[in-house]
């Protein structure tokens, strides 16, 4: 693993505007072996996601993704945009199956930014799409941002 | 076709201890390489007091941590190969750190069957799952919606 990846810049309250587009995250092609890797890790061994004669005999005609797999992506984005630490709410809707060889992007746009409860937060809203721009999931979510000193 | 009686029933509680490894195992399988989510050093170099919890790791808290997953699905009357994920939701009320043990009660808070034209039927159920932890302060509220297919 490299040692030379530096974690994302720190994202102050004042650097969001509404309508600002969020850097999106672009991911390599689906492989079984994410599936695999996902399924350890996870915990959810459903043989839709590992095993490909499952898939064509429940007729979602072969393996697929775990949906879970596709919301940790626009986690991914997230947390490279507001922070770890920072996510107060996150919400997504599963629209469209992902197949091995997918790419899938992730992208989204702040739609609100106002301060509740003690914290200046932001919201906004997400999707992941595959190659050929069909939509895989949609969602929002709400994020709690630091102001600039 | 679900139990409909069982529309607010509880399950008995499970717990999970958070482990850094498997947050670390989590963000490689989605392979996000952000240092914070692979090293206790890289994290408090970042300013965090550990490996923080990534976004979707709820959903091992679930299927690790809640053994009777499958056996309380059998119980709700689903039959667990026609389950499709519909939707997840998650809101973080407290950090949650490695070492932390989470308490989660899983609560079926909404149900109901749905016929198509072609005359399959579908039923539709939202379970919510709230975690405390050790100190019983609540942490995370988790709910998934997921559609059996008739």
């Amino acid at each position: 693993m490299a040692t030379n990846i530096q974690a994302p810049a720190k994202l102050y309250f004042e650097d969001v505007q509404v309508g600002d587009e969020i850097p999106r995250l672009v991911k390599e092609p689906m492989t079984h072996l994410r599936l695999v890797r996902y399924a350890g890790a996870s915990g959810d061994f459903n043989p839709l996601h590992t095993d490909p004669k499952i898939g064509e005999a429940v007729g979602v005609g072969g393996i697929i993704a775990h949906g879970m797999l596709i919301m940790g992506f626009v986690g991914q984005m997230l947390s490279d945009y507001v922070g770890p630490t920072a996510l107060r709410k996150f919400n997504v809707r599963f629209k469209g199956m992902t197949r091995l060889g997918d790419a899938i992007t992730c992208t989204g746009t702040i739609t609100d930014k106002y301060e509740a409860g003690g914290e200046a937060r932001i919201k906004g809203k997400v999707q992941a799409t595959d190659q050929n721009g069909d939509v895989k999931v949609t969602g929002t979510f709400e994020a709690a941002l630091p102001h600039r000193a | 076709m679900f139990d409909k009686s069982k529309i607010g029933h509880s399950f008995a509680p499970f717990s999970i201890e958070v482990e850094r490894c498997k947050i670390h195992e989590l963000a490689l399988a989605i392979g996000d390489d952000n240092p914070v989510y692979h090293s206790r050093e890289a994290a408090q170099a970042a300013g965090y007091r550990d490996v923080p919890m990534f976004p979707t790791a709820p959903t091992m808290f679930s299927f690790w941590g809640n053994t009777h997953n499958l056996s309380q699905m059998t119980e709700l009357g689903i039959n667990v190969m026609r389950i499709l994920h519909g939707e997840e939701e998650y809101e973080y009320l407290a950090p949650i750190y490695p070492g932390d043990v989470l308490t989660g009660v899983t609560t079926l808070i909404d149900g109901k069957s749905r016929q198509g034209k072609d005359g399959s039927s579908m039923d539709i159920l939202t379970t919510e799952t709230r975690y405390t932890n050790q100190n019983n302060q609540p942490v995370l509220n988790a709910r998934t919606t997921f559609v059996v297919r008739g």
